[in-house]
């Protein structure tokens, strides 16, 4: 690595120094409390899957370049070079942690080892080594947002096509009204999907059934930006739907099922004249206001369980909406884990579902606690509320034949209507 | 020789103090002037008061106590010996009635204190030894727990000859006179301590406590200032 390189790295690594990042990195002990945390090393028991060995490699170079110590005596603290060997370990640390955060309940300070994992994957997008296919997939969200004249007839086409999949389902009268309305100024609710049909079409039909004033966004909610660590282009990705929030004057943002999406828009958005929330949330409210009513007929005989997606529960507070809509679909409930700050990642998380079939091996054998999880709870109807997690479910059930089926929550909800 | 002794139990504590204060206050401020996270950095579900969850998870480590509970012993009983070893320090002074309210003879605990600070170190330090802990362990780690087993061993050892050998050439009244005439910055060694045959040991323990004291602020030990700053980051 050239002295140039390694100089713009560690302005790099200057920027993620805040308060609470200097807290992380000056005080860990290696007590090792947190070493049957994180759920690679449960399933895979190897010192470098262990959260302060992941911190530690960052933090090694921390002490070699911003503490004195590193500079007076580096072997006390093995303070280490930034070098393409390092950056390699980096590499190895921050993409086989999913910043699910379980670590962070066992650590008797709270150090976030998402948060130094952020630092890592900074420095592989300053060098150029981040996984390519996030940072092309972050940039094509940022072209759109730039562009959006462009993407936009093509898009309206295909909601027109979708439209005609939910009258069909669910027997809805469109009574004039559009059925997936897109660009309302002055809709109360922003809902913002995923590409794709499994996440507008059954939110659109509870939106209906409820009666909401809502307008879908141009925009997925997907933010690549977040997943490689790269807060310029977080940001870029953030702001395409909080300008498009603000134009059309919502007084409500809601976020499909996508856990950085949700966890991006609610913490990093800043003081906005709208409230963010996820469709989870939004759910749980129709039900409690009557808007909305469910049979629990199209889940009869079915043991259901629901995998508590990190950055919506551990990390975003959305804990009890979801069994609270749950107890309207079943009677046959089981949880998961007793405390759900325990509830183990479901190994898909901080980008690896993005990454495919590069990482399908490693996210199959790190999972495999979770895999054990749900077996645990004898469910056959496993559901959950993040694309990421979904998808990821969806590869252990076949992998380890865990015969469960795997569901949004959302779908849950749409196909236990009942419409009036 | 004596004039080695007096270089440690004089100067070299001054200077100790010295870099233990300011280095701590030094990084202690750097730290606070950085910016603020901008977002929220706490796990939920979110428990009510959030602060007393922080100070309870700083104090108490129930997380420690949940998974490894071995190591939560150990701990427990080496901070509240640390607790009680500052204690048993500060009436090295002075008379604190305070402190007296359990009347007893200084040093506090009949020399178990330091004992039981002992033991817990070298499971601290034997634990290290052993997997994963070991796998995480950089020589920082050793270090720390070697250097304080050293000052806890020396220290005591004057603790425990007093008490448990009825060995009484140094005393209490000693250390007093030792100890004020450094605050009142007059520095005079009595001849009790400076020529007595367990001057080393005092000499020891005060150099290991010096040492100690001057890397505080530069290694892992900044945990006890921002242990629970870092818990009410965790509790929102």
């Amino acid at each position: 690595m050239d002295l140039q390189t390694r100089e713009d790295l560690l302005k790099l690594f200057q920027t993620k120094l805040n308060r609470a990042m200097v807290y992380y990195l000056e005080t860990c002990t290696r007590c090792g409390v947190c070493t049957t945390a994180c759920h690679v090393y449960q399933s895979m028991p190897q010192a470098r899957y262990i959260a302060a060995y992941r911190a530690e490699i960052v933090r090694r170079i921390y002490k070699k370049y911003f503490k004195g110590q590193g500079k007076v005596w580096p072997a006390y603290g093995e303070a280490k070079e930034l070098t393409e060997a390092a950056l390699q370990e980096l590499y190895d640390a921050a993409y086989s942690c999913t910043g699910c955060r379980r670590c962070m309940v066992y650590c008797p300070f709270g150090i976030d080892t998402q948060m130094i994992m952020s630092i890592a994957k900074l420095l592989l997008v300053g060098a150029h080594a981040e996984p390519e296919i996030l940072t092309l997939l972050a940039d094509t969200s940022i072209e759109k947002g730039r562009s959006l004249e462009f993407f936009k007839e093509g898009f309206l086409q295909g909601v027109k096509n979708l439209e005609q999949k939910v009258l069909e389902k669910w027997k809805m009268e469109a009574e004039g009204k559009t059925v997936i309305p897109v660009d309302v100024e002055g809709a109360d609710l922003l809902y913002v999907a995923l590409a794709g049909a499994h996440s507008i079409i059954p939110a659109a039909a509870v939106f209906n059934a409820a009666g909401e004033n809502w307008t879908l966004s141009f925009f997925e909610a997907v933010n690549f930006g977040a997943f490689v660590g790269d807060p310029t282009r977080t940001k870029l990705i953030l702001d395409r739907i909080v300008n498009e929030a603000l134009r059309l004057k919502v007084k409500e943002v809601c976020i499909c099922e996508c856990g950085t999406a949700y966890r991006v828009m609610k913490q990093l958005s800043g003081t906005q004249p709208f409230k963010v929330s996820s469709v989870t949330e939004v759910h749980a409210r129709y039900l409690r206001e009557g808007r909305i009513r469910v049979s629990k007929e199209a889940f009869r005989g079915q043991a259901v369980t629901y995998h508590d997606p990190c950055q919506i529960a551990r990390n975003g507070g959305i804990l009890e909406e979801p069994r609270f809509i749950l107890q309207h679909l079943t009677d046959d409930y089981r949880e998961m884990a007793p405390d759900p700050r325990y509830n183990y990642c479901c190994g898909g998380g901080g980008g690896l579902v993005a990454l495919g079939e590069d990482t399908l091996d490693f996210r199959m054998k790190s999972a495999r606690v979770k895999a054990e999880q749900v077996q645990r709870t004898k469910a056959t109807l496993l559901a959950t509320a993040c694309e990421n997690c979904h998808t990821q479910l969806s590869d252990l059930n076949r992998h380890y034949g865990l015969g469960v089926n795997v569901q949004f929550l959302t779908s849950m909800v749409a196909d236990a209507l009942v419409v009036s | 020789m004596q004039t080695a002794y007096y270089l440690i139990l004089v100067p070299m504590v001054y200077a100790a103090f010295a870099v233990f204060v300011l280095g701590t206050a030094v990084r202690l401020i750097q730290t606070a002037r950085r910016p603020p996270h901008p977002t929220t950095l706490q796990i939920f579900p979110k428990k009510e008061p959030a602060w007393l969850y922080a100070v309870a998870d700083t104090f108490l480590m129930p997380s420690v106590l949940r998974h490894t509970p071995v190591l939560w012993f150990f701990l427990a009983v080496f901070h509240l010996a640390v607790l009680l070893l500052i204690i048993g320090h500060l009436e090295l002074f002075g008379d604190w009635a305070v402190f007296q309210v359990v009347p007893h003879e200084v040093f506090l605990g009949r020399g178990f204190v330091g004992l039981a600070a002992a033991v817990s170190l070298l499971y601290l330090l034997v634990r290290r030894f052993h997997a994963p802990v070991r796998d995480l362990s950089v020589p920082e780690d050793y270090y720390l727990l070697i250097l304080l087993f050293l000052t806890v061993i020396f220290g005591s050892q004057m603790d425990w000859a007093r008490r448990w050998y009825d060995y009484d050439v140094m005393g209490v009244g000693a250390y007093r006179a030792y100890l004020w005439s450094l605050v009142t910055f007059k520095p005079f060694v009595p001849d009790e301590i400076l020529y007595s045959g367990h001057a080393f040991m005092l000499v020891l323990h005060v150099f290991f406590a010096n040492l100690f004291l001057m890397v505080f602020p530069f290694t892992k030990m900044m945990h006890t200032f921002l242990a629970l700053p870092m818990n009410l980051l965790k509790r929102g």
